[in-house]
């Protein structure tokens, strides 16, 4: 299984850029007689950004695990590099290369910082001296080379949010899903973390998908926006074609008279 | 590596000279207490193994009982070798946790707990409805071979030392971080590519193939079960070793074992009243030190004991 894989992924890696990564078509998601995900079809491409907008209760958090594997659809396809993942575990499909961090409790709170990210390096690495350096390396990357003996619930909210991030990247992402990882930081944390989002695509070569709330970021940092509204796809297009659609304005600000 | 780890090379001193005493004192009845503080705090141990991925797992008393059942019928019952009737028991346990744990370990919230109580009862229960398993007066006459019968008691602490040396290992292991994690919290490992279900069985397995073991030992070393030996009650007293002790460290439970196992051995005058003393200790011990004994050593160690008493 491994060797199909790693074949898979280098098939994928020598790929002309923008081909298409991971594709949902027809996604819906029912809790009892609420419907959170609705006929949501979309593309992510090799190399790029990917904005997921929407009002709260939209649905995005749900698309998230939709996509990780850590809910099943209701009905509706998943592919990741060129694989069918509907109804795949989470462990299999972050063993495929897409990995997502979490809005709440993304860390193990009780544990180190190097012993949150040493834990993601567990599936991929199998000596503890090779796991060391690539747990010393993110944690460079991520500025918490100071802190590895910290207990994570103790570093300060900024460090917390790059700590989930070091924890992803560790885990070898293809495809990196961030959600809201900007919630809580300060203008300057901000700064910093869009960043460092801008080198993990270019100098890292990994797509990410960013589910965000902080606008002003995502219009700067995002290729392409995708706009959920009611479980539904409202909108599509780059930054600048969303933030001037008439349906996308009325959905963040309310129904013109 | 024992130089940088004075606790350990302490341990290893204490386990030698209790093989010593076993093989040169001559005095059967001290020997018997020493095995029995081994015993006890490898079903301390083994139960606290569990509690690293957040389970409470009443059925160590149950896999202590498989394995000590496994040994009797393969020593009295298929006339297998002394070696292999040991060897027999931590396999059979080991095999019967893969699939309990395959069963219970999808579920979240307290029913791992649950199951793990009613399965120890049931399979109490089996051995008296078995005629073949002797019912409820159980089985008799496992007797280690008559060359090794003086070397017995020194065979079993080594076995009984070795399991929790294992253990420790394991749980400094980048497997023993997993499963903290693991309890920590679990989302995390499997969005990083980690089985969790798997490694939660795995955990299971590992200690129940010790605590298995350690029921071989057990049965050469009492010569006769009964379903009694088995009830759940055999994991609340671990628990009770285990809280007293300390949960923090892997020598907590070992200290708890060692302390209430020795005082129980002063208390059987009291007879049913026993139970009542481990009560009041265990009461005790988590309204006044919560971390157990451990835990209290911590708090020395780290100058806040003055502060934390007088709140």
């Amino acid at each position: 299984m491994n060797d199909t894989q790693t074949d898979t992924l280098s098939a994928y890696n020598t790929g002309s850029e923008g081909k298409t990564l991971l594709k949902a078509e027809g996604l819906e998601r029912k809790f009892g007689g609420l419907t959170a995900v609705a006929d949501f079809s979309f593309e992510l491409h090799d190399g790029e950004i990917l904005g997921l907008i929407g009002p709260n209760g939209a649905g995005k958090s749900t698309t998230f695990n939709l996509i990780s594997g850590f809910i099943p659809p209701t009905s509706g396809t998943l592919s990741f590099l060129g694989q069918n993942i509907t109804s795949k575990s989470a462990t299999y499909i972050s063993r495929m290369g897409l990995i997502r961090t979490f809005q709440h409790e993304s860390l193990l709170s009780e544990m180190s910082v190097a012993d949150n990210i040493i834990i993601a390096t567990t599936h991929r690495l199998k000596t503890a001296a090779a796991r060391l350096e690539r747990m010393r390396e993110m944690a460079k990357l991520t500025g918490l080379e100071d802190y590895l003996e910290v207990t994570a619930s103790s570093l300060p909210h900024g460090l917390q949010r790059m700590l989930s991030i070091a924890i992803a990247l560790a885990a070898e992402p293809k495809v990196l899903c961030l959600d809201e990882p900007l919630t809580g930081l300060q203008g300057a944390e901000v700064k910093a973390a869009l960043d460092l989002f801008e080198m993990i695509r270019s100098e890292l070569g990994i797509t990410i998908l960013l589910v965000e709330h902080n606008m002003r970021a995502v219009m700067r940092i995002c290729d392409r926006i995708l706009v959920l509204n009611h479980g539904r796809l409202l909108a599509t297009g780059t930054p600048e074609e969303v933030s001037q659609n008439e349906l996308v304005i009325e959905a963040y600000l309310g129904h013109k008279k | 590596m024992l130089k940088s780890n004075p606790g350990l090379a302490l341990c290893i001193l204490i386990a030698l000279a209790a093989v010593c005493f076993a093989l040169f004192s001559g005095e059967p009845y001290y020997v018997q207490v020493v095995i029995w503080v081994f015993a006890n705090a490898v079903l301390a141990v083994t139960l606290r193994f569990v509690l690293l991925i957040g389970e409470l797992n009443i059925a160590t008393a149950a896999f202590f009982g498989i394995g000590a059942y496994t040994t009797a019928v393969a020593s009295t019952i298929l006339d297998w070798s002394f070696f292999a009737s040991l060897l027999a028991a931590p396999i059979i346990a080991g095999l019967i946790s893969a699939l309990f744990g395959w069963v219970t370990l999808r579920t979240k919230g307290p029913y791992f707990l649950l199951i793990s109580f009613a399965f120890t009862e049931i399979v109490r229960l089996l051995y008296t409805k078995s005629d073949v398993l002797g019912g409820n007066s159980g089985m008799i006459g496992m007797f280690p071979p008559m060359e090794l019968d003086a070397y017995f008691p020194a065979i079993a602490i080594t076995l009984l030392a070795a399991i929790m040396f294992g253990l420790y290992a394991a749980e400094r292991s980048n497997l023993g971080r997993v499963f903290k994690a693991i309890k920590n919290n679990e989302d995390i490992p499997r969005s990083v590519g980690l089985n969790v279900i798997g490694l939660k069985i795995l955990c299971l397995v590992i200690a129940s193939t010790a605590v298995g073991l350690a029921g071989g030992v057990n049965a050469y070393t009492n010569s006769v079960i009964a379903p009694a030996d088995f009830t759940y009650f055999v994991a609340v007293l671990a628990l009770a070793y285990v809280k007293i002790g300390g949960e923090g460290h892997i020598i907590g439970p070992i200290i708890g074992a060692t302390i209430l196992t020795l005082a129980g051995q002063l208390l059987h005058s009291f007879g049913p009243y026993e139970n009542i003393f481990y009560g009041i200790i265990i009461i005790g011990v988590l309204l006044l030190v919560p971390g157990g004994i451990v835990g209290l050593g911590e708090r020395f160690k780290a100058g806040t004991f003055i502060g934390r008493a007088g709140r």
